[in-house]
């Protein structure tokens, strides 16, 4: 026994000793999860390699429930990665805390005027970069353009347009619309119907405004769409909602994305995995709003102070944005991941790709929102609010916000009532964080 | 009638148990548009095997299914080595402090593991660890130690302490005692603690997730669930990722679970 | 050999393991009551001692009793069923079949796998459109539409059985065990006074089986009512959260999605103490079974 114990401690000791090369290693996390996404970064860290050596490039996909964990631990223990993906109000927050170095030299690389305006936005505090996004694509309102033309519906204008067309369109076997329950989610679909109403979060001096006439008016939209719902979609999760669209048991879906695309391609059946099918509307707006809004899902890249290869992680995302990798990157997911260049976009190869040719009114939507700036992204009303409002994330992860919406439309509470009781505890959250006096 | 009862009693129990595992398996094997399909069918209509191959052509798979067993491995014999000269010494010899070490035991394992986790991991971080399976198995031995150490202190309990007496007093040395007597007896207890832990260490989630950065060092629990989380839910993959790690575990099981019953048997676990 | 050489000899061959127990879990929980006096941010270093402020808001946070209540209501119904499933199982398994090395295999599997996979065949499973569980119970005539299993109203039951699934075999394995070992003696001599099978199992298996299942009631209860992995990996990808918030759920958010350390570490080391006491009160209730 103590001779086997004695081995193992030699070994573990060993083990534990090896990594130590005079390598320079750097480490990227990111969120693009799909099998072959996860490849293509993986072959970009071993070019990346093969041109510079001396340097091991270390990648890791995550699941976004885990990144964060994982972000604060490593930065609990001082040792963050050089680069990893986050929300934008994530990077707002590490920036205030100065945690973050600028990218501004890949930004130069790439052409400051070939990044979209939409993408320069996010996480840019003092004229500086410090985060810059990985691929930028928009929520997408879609929906059965077959049931649709028989119905002899139209383009839903405003919100009670769409609570028509979701009416028209229920049946006893499918829902009118489908929205997922999660926590992130609700927080978009909020952060986008209060834009779209004209509302806001918060106001200057970071006083909560849930209990205004916007968000009382969102509130009981959002209790009026979900009568159309599949019974028990607070429990759908984001991709379950794409198998409620494909697999026919909803007509609609607020909050698709571009790999939507990809996922009717792949499941539903092969005569129906067209446009002619599957379209998008562009969203409607609310009674107190004049313009529709989407959210924007681009995670920026972040660069960690407290790494050890930062220079090397620079030359990195350089090597990353370049057309040959950038082009197979974005491939992996076709409509959903954007370029966040301008050059890349009108590109002849990106053109042809075969998905961008099939699905291109779902490209074209997107490309609207953010020309007409109408896309931001989470819990962000304006683009002031990623540099003066640093609490958004802890907003969101606190569930206030879910919570309030889940009692007017599942509870059945009145809407004043369940907002003011979240004010009351956004209140006492900025309160303990010391943004609210 | 009796035995009629314990029948349907029995096939109840199994298909409760095994039912699922059954439906993971025919899972595994349907082409995708067999799976999304309402109502749902028990047979595919056509077997397919490239839910396997896109497992481990897409993924690794393969590897997460070596470092589960590496790391578990490791973790049971580091284990063992603490735990079985820790129980003897809890039960065969007189110290002050012995019973407060065990209550002490029984504590720790009333903190909620997530709690610890982020110190947890400065710790790991100030020893080098972290990144390494070294450091997971460490975390592993950790927290499957103190209940390794009660179920081999009740089962040296339960074995009469004559037996070594006898040795002794035949001019056998502890060791010898030890070895050739004690743990011979024993040995369905050593094998259930040895299993036990094996299952604690194979099946952890938060440790791993948070002590392993890299992707060729994963552990199944965390690379599945990567799978499930992936933007494109392949359900058949998963289905047979999930199958996969079943069949080893059924080849030992048959054979261990003669030793697990009687183990836990003679862990005196008497009143 | 002397007393003092025992004494030494039995220190040292527990040291190694006490060593590593000190260092890798005293050290964090000691760290994590010490934070709970402090006002951090998950993230950043900087703190500030605020005393016994993180108790008394703690006290005074309506989702933190929601959440022992809910946590109560998961702890208590799957500890009974698993206990039940568990010693019927047993007694089941104890009797001579063919195949029986095999049954009892199969029997223990759903403890062996890692719960990850348990989650995702349920919840495939549960699925309220595709899954076969609705499909079962709408051509029995159970229900006329299908359940929705993750949403607000069955998401608990959904929890409770996956953990009741998973988690029975331990309770079957430890009763099956102590079963073996029951003297076949006392079962005939029973017969032969003209017991009936319920008798001969109130008389004569159970008070064999009491301390086992004290030990097991003891262990599952710890687990249950501090069980993260299950309920966490059921919200993972939809699942409605509020209604199975449970303790370790909430106190995972308060520390990792609020970012309050300090605040998490109250709730866990409030949920340590409830555990000693609920100990405590086992072993004062069941104290002739001390010695085990």
């Amino acid at each position: 026994m103590n001779r086997v114990a004695a081995l193992l401690l030699a070994c573990a000791a060993g083990v534990a000793a090896l990594p130590a090369h005079a390598q320079k290693v750097i480490r990227v996390w990111h969120t693009e999860t799909q099998p072959n996404s996860q490849e293509v970064m993986r072959t970009i860290g071993k070019r990346f390699e093969a041109k510079n050596p001396g340097v091991k490039v270390e990648v890791e996909g995550l699941a976004w429930g885990d990144l964060e964990g994982k972000i604060m631990a490593s930065l609990a223990a001082g040792a963050p990665p050089e680069l990893s993906h986050g929300q934008p109000i994530t990077c707002t927050a590490l920036q205030a805390k100065g945690l973050l170095l600028p990218l501004d030299d890949v930004v130069k690389a790439l052409g400051e005027a070939n990044i979209w305006d939409q993408v320069k936005r996010v996480c840019r505090v003092g004229g500086k970069q410090y985060g810059l996004v990985h691929a930028a694509g928009t929520s997408l309102l879609i929906y059965r353009k077959d049931l649709a033309t028989k119905a002899g519906l139209k383009p839903p204008k405003t919100w009670a347009d769409l609570i028509a067309n979701a009416k028209a369109l229920t049946t006893s076997e499918m829902a009118g619309i489908t929205i997922p329950g999660d926590n992130l989610f609700i927080n978009i679909l909020l952060g986008e119907l209060l834009k779209a109403n004209g509302g806001i979060f918060f106001d200057k001096q970071n006083r909560p405004q849930l209990t205004a006439k916007q968000m009382i008016e969102t509130l009981e939209f959002i209790r009026e769409l979900t009568r159309y719902a599949p019974k028990g979609w607070e429990g759908h999760g984001y991709l379950e909602t794409f198998t409620n669209l494909y697999g026919q048991k909803a007509a609609m879906m607020y909050q698709g994305y571009g790999r939507g695309a990809g996922l009717i391609e792949k499941s539903a059946p092969a005569a129906m995995a067209n446009t002619d099918h599957f379209d998008v509307w562009v969203k409607p707006h609310g009674p107190s709003g004049k313009e529709p809004a989407a959210q924007v899902d681009e995670e920026p890249w972040m660069l960690f102070k407290g790494a050890k290869n930062t220079k090397e992680a620079i030359e990195f995302l350089k090597f990353f944005y370049q057309k040959e990798n950038y082009l197979e990157y974005v491939q992996t997911v076709p409509i959903h991941l954007f370029p966040i260049t301008k050059s890349l976009r009108a590109d002849k190869d990106y053109q042809a790709t075969p998905m961008i040719q099939r699905w291109k009114s779902w490209i074209e939507v997107q490309e609207g929102y953010l020309n007409k700036d109408q896309g931001k992204p989470t819990l962000v009303i304006d683009w002031d609010d990623m540099t003066s409002k640093p609490y958004l994330m802890e907003v969101l992860g606190s569930g206030i916000l879910r919570d309030m919406v889940m009692d007017v439309a599942l509870e059945g509470k009145p809407a004043k009532d369940a907002a003011a009781r979240a004010q009351k505890r956004l209140e006492e959250l900025l309160k303990s964080k010391g943004y609210l006096k | 009638m009796r035995r009629a009862l314990i029948a349907v009693g029995v096939a109840a129990l199994l298909f409760f148990t095994a039912f699922p595992f059954a439906w993971m398996i025919t899972t595994a094997f349907k082409p995708p548009d067999e799976i999304f399909v309402s109502p749902p069918e028990l047979l595919p209509r056509r077997i397919t095997l490239a839910n396997l191959a896109r497992l481990f052509d897409e993924t690794r798979f393969a590897v997460y299914m070596l470092n589960s067993v590496l790391v578990a491995g490791a973790t049971v014999l580091l284990t063992l080595a603490l735990a079985v000269p820790g129980a003897y010494a809890l039960t065969r010899f007189r110290f002050r402090g012995r019973e407060s070490v065990t209550a002490t035991i029984l504590l720790t394992y009333m903190f909620a593991p997530i709690m610890i986790i982020i110190p947890f991991y400065v710790l790991m971080r100030a020893l080098g660890l972290v990144n390494t399976h070294a450091g997971l198995v460490l975390a592993y031995t950790a927290f499957c130690l103190p209940f390794a150490l009660w179920l081999l202190r009740t089962y040296f309990q339960a074995i009469p302490v004559e037996l070594e007496e006898a040795a002794m007093t035949d001019g056998a040395s502890r060791a010898q005692t030890v070895r050739h007597v004690l743990l011979p007896v024993a040995l369905p207890g050593v094998v259930a603690t040895g299993t036990f832990t094996f299952i604690l260490a194979w099946n952890d989630y938060i440790f791993a997730r948070v002590l392993l950065a890299a992707d060729e060092l994963k552990t199944l629990p965390v690379g599945i669930a990567d799978l499930y989380n992936a933007s494109v839910v392949d359900w058949g993959m998963i289905m047979s990722a999930g199958m996969l790690v079943l069949v080893p575990v059924l080849a030992v099981f048959v054979f261990l679970q003669r030793y697990l019953v009687a183990g836990w048997g003679s862990g005196g676990i008497k009143g | 050999m002397s007393q003092h050489a025992s004494a030494r000899t039995g220190w040292l061959l527990v040291l190694p393991a006490l060593l590593l127990l000190a260092a890798l879990t005293l050290y964090p929980v000691a760290y994590g009551i010490w934070i709970s006096f402090f006002n951090k941010h998950s993230f950043f270093p900087e703190q500030e001692f605020i005393g016994l402020a993180n108790y008394v808001a703690v006290f005074g946070d309506e989702q933190f009793w929601h959440s022992l209540e809910l946590g109560a209501i998961y702890s208590v119904t799957t500890i009974v069923l698993q206990l039940t499933l568990g010693v019927g199982g047993a007694l089941l398994l104890h009797e001579k079949m063919p195949a029986r090395g095999l049954i009892r295999a199969i029997s223990i599997f759903p403890y062996v796998i890692p719960t990850v996979v348990a989650v995702i065949v349920w919840k495939w499973l549960l699925n309220s459109q595709f899954g076969l569980v609705n499909y079962a119970l709408e051509s029995a005539g159970a229900i006329d539409r299908p359940i929705s299993w993750m949403g607000r109203d069955w998401i608990m039951v959904s929890l409770i059985l996956v953990s009741v699934w998973q988690f029975f075999p331990f309770v079957l394995l430890a009763v099956l065990a102590r079963l073996q070992t029951i003297p076949e003696e006392l079962y005939d001599a029973a017969k032969v006074d003209g017991a009936s099978a319920l008798l001969r199992f109130w008389h004569v298996t159970l008070p064999h089986l009491a301390s086992v299942l004290f030990v097991v009631l003891l262990l599952r209860s710890i687990w249950m009512f501090t069980k993260f992995d299950t309920p966490w990996l059921i919200i993972q990808g939809g699942g409605a959260e509020p209604y199975i918030r449970t303790l370790p759920i909430y106190t995972y958010q308060r520390t990792f999605a609020y970012y309050e350390a300090g605040r998490g570490s109250a709730m866990a080391v409030l949920m340590f103490l409830m555990l000693v006491a609920a100990a405590a009160l086992y072993f004062h209730l069941w104290r002739r079974e001390e010695r085990l």
